[in-house]
């Protein structure tokens, strides 16, 4: 299971690609305004004459006595950038504009709205946020994140469904489904999940190294590794399950036989029609009805028993 | 991943950890200034702790396991507690949240941070009610040992064991998970930190399961008594340009119970198979260590890695082959598993501005499952019944990835972004149909993005060819020779989406939503053939006038798919399949201020409506299926009213109606199917009224 040839073209390919991006960053930089001026005299004693956010001061950035916190330092501007012009030009009854505003009705790009955050945040579970689904959109950090606020929505279950499906019109109407995982009753977090400040490589912002680990955090019993492996199941939980919601039980992505018939046909009962004949109204099939094919082979997240190859014990 | 490739991946990763961290400056850019006579002395530090405390009372009027099904929530009156304190200083912090202490679900969490200390500790409860609508005859549920009355006379089919009606019982099925966390981390200077995480979970109940005598089969109810604890440790530094973390993690699985054994209720058809045994999962390991990093080679341009090196382990002594004592026992080729799985992934993430205008994103992905666990052929019983007559071996499936992506983004605008981009996905698997496939994507995006509205736009286009399909000689009986595993199949992958947000007043959002997702698998004779999702959904949030707000919200999801299937290896296919799920969901959301920081009232209603279409084509041209229904109504109405100060009173009542029907369990009671002994379960169905009563006092 080697490929030599393509994990040695890796290094090649990104070396070349970062040769190129170092080069032509030497010309860059042009189109992008200069943010920086001034900063004011007093710090926050002057942004709090006309601005109110008592609830900021009890949050951990607003900690004047611990140098890691932006309250230690540049205080308000610490994140808003200098605010010297902006102060002395209200004072002078002049529209001067702070070097930084956030929210939608900003006029910095999403990537200059996050450059404070980033200057304190990127490490650990936000080193990958360069590159990231939701940065690659354009999404700043306070599309989702309050700080002026006393709590933070995204920090909580019930505040950060809310948020999250406001977007993610999909997940929304999967959590109403007849089986679920619980997020709209705020017993999980989209973020038990899911890391949506970015993942590495493989795409869906999960918090664990691969898809399977990620379900073997609350489902290690499914873990093994097996005697008897279902090979579909060490490989992609999501093959036969959909993780938000299904019309179907167990998060099962269509019900058996059918399910099972997509991938099993050998001769016999496994490669059977079985129709509505089988119905409690017709002729009674335990090949369709109850747990269908999981009557028998109900072990079809693999076995351990020495007699359980076909996932029978 | 190679030894030689490896080094060259960590030379480039510890080539940009060499640099040196250049000097802080102000997040601006801009001279950072003497903030020494920076007073903050109209800064509103609070003064001591805050908070809130509300205690209140919650009835509920009736029973379901489906409505309670991830809360626990029963009939019942239950006294409830929701609490918050904070206490901020100057250099510490300490918060305590409590929500709904009283309540089957429950959580505590508290966390404490001090000048480079934080520390937390959660606690939570989490409810999983399964199904209480289930009948058996076996005593002994939630044990491993299941066993039918002693006056137990054996039917040839479920229809003729006389005993069966009036031995049932009702019995419950759920589990509930306890879960206690807590950390510690440390910060002797602002770019350190080393911690560690800790997390014990118990989940304690019953499930369902199911256990056979050939093709007489029996829906059982099992034990479930499990506890994982995963411990992760870490340390990680970040520098101006680069950040480093490294940790440790183990995930340690035990199952209290090794085996389920249950009464043979069916008529023995050969002698000594009264009794039967199933496995229940085996207790499991993780160990995995990793590291990850990035380096910003310049205000443009950044690289990330991360490299996680895994081991699974599982060496659980195995049951007998069979407890049938009229078989001689079965040798078998060692006591346990020895099972171990190794797992490498590494990736590499390079993102650069070239410009103002053009971006270059490059990425690799390397991810390899390698199942080392021993081969060995075992002799084996079929259902405890007779020693099958060909010996099985054990197929340790591996599998590698290789995914590589290609990306480029121009702006048109500073708001306004195409972008192209193609992804190479690689699979290599082992002992299946396909050794390996190989997937193509090419994918195109636009984003605008203007002050009243944005919209972006995508489409992907992928094919997936795989290397010849061979069946697996090891797997006995073999499959028809021309079913073609989805997963390995041929596929062609269409996938378009469409977003627009509109704010077109100060007080009206409105949202478009649309997606859609297509495979073709063409050169699948038998198996899943074809497969089509879309949703589109639309919102809208307006403040209607001051003081009144409303949200409205419907979504729309089809999902289709085919599948052809084959009775016969000689005139394939011979049958077809086809499932079409539509699901509708729409919601309706009002908020007024009917006076002033004095009262508020609200109410919400949201609907769900699932159908699930099944048809089954064959010459005999038998009728489709019913369908697979569910209708959800949820309906809650709020009131919060502030009576003095800091105190508040919040009322709310709750219906919510709920039917469904699953001709897989509708009208299968325990006798219906012959040779499954069934458990008789309903389509869950209920009308419930939850009132509630709170007062809150905000300290």
């Amino acid at each position: 299971m080697k490929n030599k040839h393509r994990l040695l073209a890796v290094p090649f390919i990104a070396v070349c690609c970062l040769t190129a991006a170092q080069v032509a960053a030497q010309g860059g930089d042009k189109g992008e305004a200069a943010l920086a001026s001034e900063y004011s005299e007093k710090g926050a004693d002057t942004c709090l004459q006309c601005h109110s956010v008592e609830p900021f001061f009890s949050t951990k950035h607003a900690r004047r006595d611990d140098p890691r916190t932006p309250f230690a330092g540049l205080q308000c501007e610490a994140c808003h950038g200098p605010g010297g012009a902006h102060a002395k030009g209200m004072a002078a009854g002049q529209l001067v504009p702070i070097t930084i505003t956030f929210g939608p009705k900003s006029k910095q790009t999403a990537a200059q709205q996050n450059k404070p955050c980033l200057g304190c945040h990127e490490r650990d579970s936000r080193i990958a946020w360069k590159g990231s689904e939701h940065e690659t959109n354009d999404l700043a950090c306070v599309s989702c994140h309050q700080l002026h606020t006393a709590r933070d929505r995204m920090l909580t279950a019930g505040g950060q469904a809310e948020k999250c499906l406001t977007c993610h019109i999909r997940q929304r109407g999967d959590f109403y489904k007849a089986t679920v995982h619980p997020v709209r009753y705020g017993t999980i977090r989209c973020s038990d999940c899911h890391n949506p400040h970015g993942s590495g490589v493989a795409g869906k912002l999960l918090v664990k190294s691969t898809l399977n680990q990620t379900c073997y955090t609350c489902h290690a019993e499914k873990r093994g590794p097996f005697l008897w492996e279902h090979a579909p199941v060490s490989e992609d939980c999501t093959l036969c399950h959909t993780p938000h919601g299904s019309v179907y039980p167990a998060l099962l992505k269509k019900p058996a036989p059918l399910l099972c018939q997509q991938c099993h046909s050998p001769a016999g009962h496994p490669s059977v029609a079985y129709t509505s004949q089988g119905l409690p109204g017709g002729t009674p099939s335990g090949f369709l009805l109850a747990g269908s094919c999981t009557n028998c082979h109900s072990q079809v997240h693999g076995s351990n028993h020495p007699s359980g190859a076909r996932l029978m014990r | 991943m190679t030894p030689a490739s490896f080094r060259m991946l960590v030379s480039i990763v510890s080539a940009g950890l060499a640099g040196a961290a250049s000097a802080q400056q102000s997040p601006a850019g801009a001279p950072a200034p003497d903030t020494s006579k920076w007073e903050c002395k109209s800064c509103p530090f609070p003064q001591g702790a805050g908070g809130d405390v509300g205690v209140g009372a919650v009835n509920v009027n009736g029973d379901s396991y489906q409505f309670g099904r991830y809360t626990g929530l029963k009939k019942d009156t239950y006294l409830g507690l929701d609490a918050s304190a904070r206490y901020a200083g100057g250099a510490g912090y300490a918060d305590f949240i409590g929500t709904d202490l009283g309540l089957p679900y429950r959580s505590l969490e508290y966390q404490h941070w001090l000048k480079g200390f934080k520390w937390h500790i959660g606690y939570a409860e989490l409810p999983f009610l399964i199904s209480d609508s289930a009948r058996t005859p076996f005593s002994g549920a939630g044990s491993t040992s299941l066993s039918l009355p002693p006056t137990w006379v054996r039917g040839v089919t479920t229809q003729t064991m006389p005993g069966l009606a009036a031995s049932l019982q009702d019995v419950k099925i759920d589990s509930s998970r306890k879960r206690l966390g807590y950390g510690l981390a440390f910060m002797p200077t602002r770019d350190w930190e080393l911690g560690v995480n800790v997390k014990h979970e118990t989940r304690e109940g019953t499930m369902r399961m199911a256990g056979s005598f050939f093709l007489n089969s029996t829906q059982l109810v099992a034990p479930v008594d499990y506890s994982t604890d995963d411990v992760e440790a870490y340390a990680s530094y970040a520098a101006s340009k680069w950040q480093v973390r490294f940790a440790y993690q183990v995930s340690m699985f035990k199952d209290s119970n090794t085996s389920l054994s249950w009464d043979n209720p069916y008529a023995e058809t050969i002698p000594g198979a009264t009794l039967g045994q199933l496995g229940l999962p085996p207790s499991n390991q993780f160990h995995q260590i990793s590291a990850s990093g990035a380096y910003q080679f310049t205000d443009r341009t950044r690289a990330t890695g991360s490299l996680a090196l895994g081991r699974m382990e599982q060496d659980e002594s195995f049951l007998p082959a069979t407890v049938n004592p009229t078989i001689t026992p079965v040798a078998l080729p060692r006591n346990s598993l020895q099972g171990q799985v190794d797992t490498t992934r590494a990736d590499l993430k390079v993102v650069s501005a070239l410009s103002a205008k053009w971006g270059l994103n490059v990425a690799y992905l390397y991810d390899d499952r390698n199942n080392k666990t021993p081969q060995a052929t075992f002799n084996w019983v079929t259902t405890d019944l007779q020693p099958a007559a060909t010996p099985r071996t054990n197929l340790p499936y591996s599998y590698t990835r290789n995914l590589f992506k290609v990306s480029a983004d121009y702006r048109v605008t500073p708001r306004d972004k195409a972008s192209l981009g193609i992804d190479r996905d690689g699979q290599e698997r082992t002992f299946q149909e396909v050794s390996k496939t190989t997937e193509d994507t090419a994918w195109a995006k636009y984003a605008l993005r203007r002050d009243q509205f944005e919209v972006s736009m995508n489409y992907a286009s992928g094919r997936r060819d795989g290397s010849s399909y061979t069946a697996v000689p090891q797997i006995s009986p073999p499959e028809n020779p021309v079913l073609r595993k989805y997963n390995m199949a041929d596929r062609d992958r269409s996938l378009v989406g469409f977003r627009a947000a509109a704010t077109p007043t100060e007080t009206i959002t409105v949202g478009l939503d649309y997606s859609l997702a297509k495979d073709d698998y063409n050169n699948s004779p038998v198996g899943l053939t074809y497969s089509k999702e879309y949703t589109v959904g639309v919102d809208l949030s307006a403040q209607v006038i001051q003081g009144t707000s409303l949200h409205l919200y419907y979504s729309r999801q089809k999902i289709k798919s085919a599948q052809a299937g084959a009775q016969s290896f000689t005139n394939p296919p011979d049958w077809s399949a086809d499932n079409t799920d539509t699901i509708q969901t729409a919601g309706i959301g009002l908020k007024q201020v009917l006076i002033e920081d004095k009262l508020d009232v609200g109410a919400d209603l949201t609907t769900s409506h699932s159908v699930g279409d099944i048809r089954v084509t064959t010459a005999l041209n038998e009728p489709a299926f019913p369908n697979i229904k569910s209708d959800l109504s949820t309906f809650k109405i709020y009131a919060n009213y502030k009576v003095k100060g800091e105190l508040s009173v919040y009322a709310s009542l709750w219906h919510e109606r709920y039917s469904s029907q699953n001709w897989a369990i509708d009208g299968v009671g325990p006798s219906t199917i012959p040779n499954v002994l069934a458990l008789g379960e309903t389509s869950p169905e209920y009308k419930i009224n939850v009132a509630s009563l709170s007062v809150r006092y905000r300290f």
